[in-house]
């Protein structure tokens, strides 16, 4: 099966994605986009599958970079 | 060869169309490799390619708030990155008008097949039954593409 995944990202400046994967997201999965990373939170089908393709939309949100304390 | 058989096979635009249907687009399109920050197609020039992303991630943008008094190039504002197996250019292909959109090329190396629109024409009309797959998948990309632009609209994002 090919997921053709819909990724639309939330809280963030990142057009959001279109994208062929091999493989489904899950929930909480790390996803990179041109460079920047953000978590899946939500996967659901857009249309239903046809032939080989199944149609997946994924919200996705920015991951935060952690900031390091100066000591 | 191998490796752009296997990409338009998992490429929606020409699924269910057997090997050497595949092998026949093929043979008359080409290879073409751009850096991040490329431009590709700019929104407004003639079209007569259409491409599929290969390898690497490209952006759709376009132009936003153009008004024709204030001088100087329109701001562009990206609307979809299209990663491995998505089709682009695809409008041209089918309305022969202008280009809707610019898109820019986004991670170094990033691999496209290209498949010119006049050849491409001679071979749907050769073979009716390429033409009617393709054409059926370029409306079904088409409205995927619709959808994926609706739902951040609808989710407020």
């Amino acid at each position: 099966m090919i997921y053709k995944v819909s990724y639309v990202v939330v809280g963030g400046r990142h057009p959001g994605a279109i994208v062929n994967q091999e493989n489904p997201p899950r929930l909480g999965e790390m996803v990179k986009l041109g460079g920047e990373l953000f978590e899946v939170v939500e996967v659901a089908d857009l249309i239903p599958p046809q032939g080989e393709f199944a149609y997946l939309h994924v919200t996705l949100r920015p991951v935060k970079k952690k900031r390091h304390k100066r000591r | 060869m191998k490796e752009v058989i296997e990409l338009l096979k998992q490429s929606e635009l020409f699924a269910s169309l057997p090997v050497e249907k595949i092998e026949q687009i093929i043979s008359i399109g080409r290879v073409k490799t751009f850096d991040a920050g490329e431009t590709i197609i700019a929104e407004g020039e003639p079209s007569d390619e259409m491409y599929v992303v290969q390898e690497g991630m490209v952006e759709v943008l376009v132009a936003s708030g153009a008004l024709h008094d204030i001088p100087g190039p329109p701001e562009l504002t990206p609307v979809v990155q299209l990663g491995r197996g998505q089709v682009f250019g695809e409008m041209a292909l089918v309305d022969r008008g202008a280009r809707s959109a610019t898109v820019r090329c986004v991670e170094d190396g990033t691999t496209l097949f290209v498949i010119p629109r006049q050849a491409f024409w001679e071979l749907c009309d050769a073979d009716h039954h390429i033409g009617y797959i393709v054409m059926r998948n370029i409306a079904r990309d088409l409205s995927f593409k619709l959808r994926h632009r609706n739902l951040p609209r609808a989710l407020g994002a």
